[in-house]
C-alpha cells in the first residue's frame, strides 16, 4: 500500500483533489440523467448569467470610480471604492443567505484527507458563489480603471488586489463558519439574541443623538426665504457637526488606514507616489490581515475536521429531577387539533433550526444597516427624504423569508415520511405551515416598517394603506407559488449550518422570479398610480389583486395533496437524502 | 368471514427499466406476526413502502382490513402504524414533543396523546431523556422512539421495517414484549427484518421475496416442511434453522471473499 503523504500537493493530494473534480463532474452529469437535474444545470446557469451581468454593472462603476480617481490625482478617494467592494463582498452573503448554496464537505471526513487539503477545497469549493462572482468583478472593473489612466501601476494594483481579494474569500468564510458554530448552540444562540436586541436598541437610542438638525428638507410649501434660513441652519448644523465629531472622524480615517481597504488603497497610493518600500510594508500589513482571517477560518475548520457536527451541536440541559415537570416543561398551544400540533411543532423546529432563524433575524439587520444609506450618512450630505421605505423594506423582508416560503418542506428530513403515513391531509400541513409563516412575516415586515419609520421618519397615510394592500396581494402569491415549489423542486436543509447548505438552484431562480413578478407589479401599480396623479388609486387595485391572489393559493392548497402524491417518491428521496433527522 | 388484515394482488414496482418488486401476491390473516425476509435489495423495503402509502405501485392492488389501500384512504391510514426504514423522526424536536406532535396527526385528542406520551416513555425507558432533542439521541434509542410512534394511536395494523436494527439486547427484548401484547389483543404485525432468530421466535407465518419474486410463502412449518422434502431421503428426519431454510431457498449466492481477494488481511 503507498503511504499516504500529508502535504497540499502530494501524490495523495492531488489525486483527492482530481477525485473531488470528477465527483462533481459526475454529480452533474447524473444529474442530467433526470428532468429536474437538467432544470438545475438551466436554472444554474441563468443564475450564473444574472450575476455575471450584476457583477459586470457593479464592475464598471468600480471601474470608472478608479479611473476618475487614477486620472484625477484624487488618491485619497481610493479607500472609498476598497471599502464600498469590502462592504459588498462582507453583505452580499448575509443578504443573499436564502438564495445561496454550497456543497458541504463534511462528506470528505471519513477519508484520509489531510487538514490542509481540507481546508484549500474549503476555499476553493466556494469560489463560485456570489459574493466572490461580484467582487471578482469589481476588482477587475478597478484594475482596469487605475491601470488604463496610469498603466505604470498595473503590477502593484493586481498585487494589492489579490491580496485584497483572498482577504475578502477568507473572511466572509470565518465570518459563516463562526456564526454556524455560535449559533449553533442554544445558550450562544440566546445570548446572540440578547446582544442583537441591545444592539438594535442602542442604535434607536444613538440616532436622535447623532443626527439632531440634519434630517431636515425643505417641504414644497415653504417660502424662499424660510428656506434659506433653513439651509442656514443645516450648513451651522453641519459645521457644529464636524466641530464637534471632526477629531473622531480623522480618528477613523487613521484607523481605516489600517484596515484592509485601508491599506490595499494605501499600497496603490504609495506605489504610485514612487515609494516602492511603503507600498511594499502596505502590502505586507494586508497580507497579515489575510493570515489572521485564514488563521480564524482554520480555527474554525480545525474543529470540523476533528469530527465536530454542528448538525447535532445544540445541547439541552441535563435530565430534570422530576419525570412529571419533564413533560410538562416549555409553551404549549391550546386545542387537540393537527392544525395545532403542526403550528406547535413548526415552530419549535424553527427556533431550532439555524438557517431559517437567520432568515427571520437577516430582514430587521438589514433594515438597519440599509437605513443608513438614507439618513445623510456621508459627511456633509442632507437627508434624503425617501416616501417608499416602507414598501422597501416590507419587500425586503418578504424577500427574507424565501426559504421558509419557498422550501417549507426542507426542514423535515425524515419526518416527511410521516406527512404520507398520517391520516392529516397535506392540506392541513400546509395550511399550518401557511399560517405560522403568515405571522411571522407580519410580524418581521411590522418590526421592519417600524424600524425604518424610526429612523426616516413616518411614512404618510397612502404610502401605509397601499403597503399593506400590497402584502394583502404578494402574501398569498408567494404562499401559492411557495407551496408549488416546496413540492416540486424542494431542498434538504441541513439545520445545523447557515452556510454550506445543499441547496436546489431550480428552486432559487423559481422562487427569485417569482418575487420578481411580484415587485415588479407592485411597482408597476405604484408607477400608474402616481403617473394618474392619486396614489390612493394604488389601494383597490392591490385590493382587487389581493383578491384573486388569495383565490390562487386556495385553489393550490386543495390540490396540494395531488400535488404532493405524485410528487411523493422525489420527495421522499430528496428531503430524506443524507438525512440526520 | 374474516378478511385478510393486509392482502396484495399482483404488485409491482419499476423504476424506470429496473422491476423492483414483480407480482407480489400475498395475503397476512388478522392476529397474524408476519415475517416478510429477502436479501439485500431484494424489494421488502420498496414492498413495505407500497402497502403504507409511501410508494405508488406501478401496478396491482393492496387491500388493508379489507379495504382498498391508497394514498388517499385517510380513514384506513388511523388503522395502520409505521415504522419506516428512515424512522421519520424529527431531529430538532424532544421525545415527548414529538410524540404528541405524531399522536395529534394521528388524530388523538389533547389529553389521551399526553398520558401515552408518558407511559410509552416510560414504557421504552426514555423517560430519563425527555429533554434531550431527538438529534441527539443514540440509534438504538431513536428506534425506540420510533417505534413508540408507530404505536400512539393502538394501530391495528403495525408494518415493521428492520425495527431492531441497532437495538440492543435489552431493548430489543422490551421491543419484542411489546410486540407479543399487540398481538395477544388482535392486533396484525408485518416485520421485515435480517435477524432471523427474531423471525423464528416470533412470527408464525413467513414470505420471502428475491429479485423482487415472492419465491416462498406460508407457515414456519410449511416452509420447513417444503425445503426438507426435496432433501435427499438421509437428510429429511433433521430439523433446519429458518437461516438453512432461508438459504436454501434464496441460495448462498455469495463467493468466499477470502479466496479472491488475495489484498485483504
Amino acid at each position: 500500500m503507498v503511504g499516504l503523504d500529508a502535504g497540499l500537493l502530494s501524490r495523495t493530494a492531488r489525486a483527492q483533489y482530481a477525485a473531488m473534480a470528477t465527483l462533481r463532474w459526475r454529480m452533474l452529469a447524473n444529474g442530467l440523467r433526470s428532468r429536474r437535474g437538467a432544470f438545475e444545470l438551466g436554472a444554474r446557469s441563468v443564475s450564473l448569467i444574472l450575476f455575471g451581468f450584476g457583477g459586470t454593472m457593479f464592475g464598471m462603476v468600480a471601474g470608472a470610480a478608479s479611473f476618475y480617481i487614477a486620472l484625477g490625482n484624487e488618491w485619497r478617494l481610493l479607500p472609498l471604492v476598497f471599502w464600498a467592494l469590502g462592504i459588498i463582498w462582507i453583505f452580499i452573503p448575509v443578504m443573499m443567505a436564502s438564495f445561496q448554496e454550497q456543497f458541504d464537505l463534511s462528506i470528505l471526513l471519513r477519508f484520509p484527507v489531510s487538514f490542509g487539503s481540507y481546508y484549500l477545497l474549503y476555499v476553493v469549493f466556494g469560489l463560485a458563489d456570489v459574493s466572490t462572482i461580484l467582487g471578482a468583478l469589481c476588482l477587475m472593473g478597478i484594475w482596469l480603471g487605475v491601470t488604463i489612466a496610469r498603466p505604470e501601476l498595473f503590477g502593484w494594483t493586481a498585487a494589492a488586489l489579490v491580496v485584497f481579494a483572498a482577504f475578502n474569500i477568507l473572511l466572509v468564510r470565518a465570518i459563516f463558519a463562526w456564526i454556524d458554530r455560535w449559533l449553533s448552540e442554544r445558550k450562544t444562540r440566546e445570548i446572540a439574541g440578547a446582544i442583537f436586541m441591545i444592539f438594535l436598541l442602542s442604535l434607536q437610542l444613538l440616532n436622535p443623538a447623532l443626527h439632531q438638525k440634519r434630517h431636515v428638507r425643505p417641504a414644497k410649501s415653504m417660502t424662499q426665504e424660510q428656506a434659506r434660513e433653513l439651509e442656514r441652519e443645516s450648513q451651522q448644523s453641519r459645521a457644529e457637526f464636524f466641530t464637534r465629531y471632526g477629531p473622531w472622524l480623522k480618528g477613523a480615517d487613521m484607523l481605516q488606514q489600517w484596515l484592509p481597504p485601508g491599506l490595499a488603497a494605501r499600497a496603490v497610493q504609495q506605489a504610485e507616489k514612487a515609494q516602492p518600500a511603503q507600498a511594499l510594508l502596505s502590502l505586507g500589513g494586508l497580507g497579515l490581515w489575510l493570515l489572521a482571517a485564514g488563521g480564524v477560518l482554520a480555527r474554525r475548520l480545525r474543529s470540523e475536521y476533528r469530527g465536530e457536527d454542528l448538525g447535532s451541536a445544540p445541547k439541552r440541559e441535563k435530565a430534570a429531577p422530576s419525570r412529571a415537570i419533564q413533560l410538562e416543561a416549555g409553551w404549549r398551544l391550546g386545542g387537540s387539533s393537527p392544525i395545532v400540533a403542526l403550528i406547535e411543532k413548526e415552530a419549535r423546529s424553527l427556533m431550532r433550526t439555524l438557517p431559517l432563524l437567520w432568515a427571520l433575524i437577516v430582514p430587521v439587520l438589514m433594515v438597519l444597516v440599509l437605513t443608513s444609506l438614507f439618513r445623510g450618512g456621508v459627511s456633509g450630505m442632507q437627508r434624503i427624504s425617501f416616501p417608499y421605505a416602507l414598501p422597501l423594506y416590507v419587500t425586503y423582508a418578504l424577500l427574507g423569508f424565501t426559504q421558509l416560503l419557498y422550501n417549507n418542506l426542507g426542514a423535515e428530513g425524515a419526518g416527511i415520511q410521516l406527512l404520507f403515513l398520517s391520516p392529516t391531509p397535506i392540506r392541513t400541513v400546509f395550511l399550518a405551515k401557511n399560517l405560522l409563516h403568515s405571522l411571522l412575516f407580519l410580524l418581521d415586515a411590522l418590526l421592519a416598517g417600524i424600524l425604518a419609520s424610526l429612523r426616516l421618519g413616518w411614512p404618510s397615510g397612502v404610502m401605509l394603506a397601499a403597503t399593506a394592500a400590497w402584502v394583502l396581494f404578494a402574501l398569498p402569491c408567494s404562499l401559492a407559488a411557495g407551496n408549488i415549489l416546496s413540492l416540486r423542486v424542494p431542498f434538504r436543509i441541513n439545520p445545523g449550518r447557515i452556510a454550506r447548505q445543499r441547496g436546489s438552484q431550480a428552486n432559487v431562480l423559481s422562487s427569485m422570479l417569482a418575487q420578481l413578478v411580484m415587485i415588479i407589479v407592485g411597482v408597476l401599480v405604484f408607477v400608474l398610480c402616481w403617473a394618474w396623479g392619486d396614489l390612493w388609486l394604488a389601494v383597490p387595485l392591490f385590493l382587487m389583486l389581493a383578491v384573486v391572489a388569495v383565490y390562487g393559493w386556495a385553489r393550490v392548497l386543495n390540490n396540494v395533496d395531488a400535488i404532493a402524491n405524485r410528487q411523493r417518491d422525489a420527495l421522499l428521496a430528496t428531503l430524506m437524502k443524507d438525512s440526520g433527522q | 368471514m374474516n378478511v385478510a388484515a393486509i392482502q396484495t394482488h399482483g404488485l409491482t414496482r419499476r423504476f424506470g427499466e429496473l422491476t423492483a418488486v414483480e407480482d407480489v401476491t400475498l395475503s397476512v390473516a388478522p392476529g397474524q406476526f408476519f415475517g416478510f425476509l429477502g436479501p439485500n435489495g431484494a424489494g421488502k423495503s420498496t414492498t413495505i413502502k407500497m402497502l403504507t402509502g409511501l410508494l405508488e405501485p406501478s401496478a396491482g392492488r393492496i387491500e388493508i382490513l379489507g379495504q382498498p389501500f391508497a394514498a388517499g384512504a385517510l380513514d384506513l391510514k388511523r388503522q395502520i402504524g409505521v415504522v419506516p426504514e428512515g424512522m421519520a423522526l424529527l431531529g430538532r424536536l424532544t421525545a415527548p414533543e414529538y410524540l404528541r406532535y405524531v399522536g395529534r396527526m394521528y388524530g388523538l385528542d389533547r389529553k389521551t396523546t399526553n398520558q401515552r406520551t408518558v407511559e410509552l416513555l416510560d414504557f421504552m425507558q426514555l423517560a430519563g431523556e425527555s429533554r434531550k432533542l431527538v438529534t441527539d439521541f443514540s440509534h438504538g434509542m431513536q428506534r425506540k422512539l420510533a417505534m413508540a410512534a408507530a404505536v400512539i394511536h393502538g394501530p391495528k395494523v403495525l408494518f415493521l421495517d428492520e425495527p431492531f436494527e441497532g437495538v440492543d439486547a435489552i431493548a430489543a427484548g422490551m421491543l419484542k414484549t411489546m410486540l407479543q401484547g399487540m398481538l395477544n389483543k388482535g392486533a396484525t404485525i408485518f416485520l421485515t427484518t435480517h435477524v432471523l432468530e427474531i423471525v423464528e421466535r416470533l412470527c408464525s407465518h413467513v414470505a420471502i421475496i428475491s429479485k423482487g419474486r415472492l419465491v416462498a410463502n406460508g407457515s414456519l412449518e410449511e416452509l420447513h416442511d417444503g425445503v426438507v422434502s426435496s432433501l435427499p431421503d438421509a437428510e429429511k428426519e433433521q430439523r433446519l434453522t429458518l437461516e438453512e431454510i432461508f438459504l436454501s431457498i434464496v441460495g448462498a449466492g455469495g463467493r468466499e471473499p477470502a479466496q479472491e481477494l488475495s489484498w485483504l488481511a
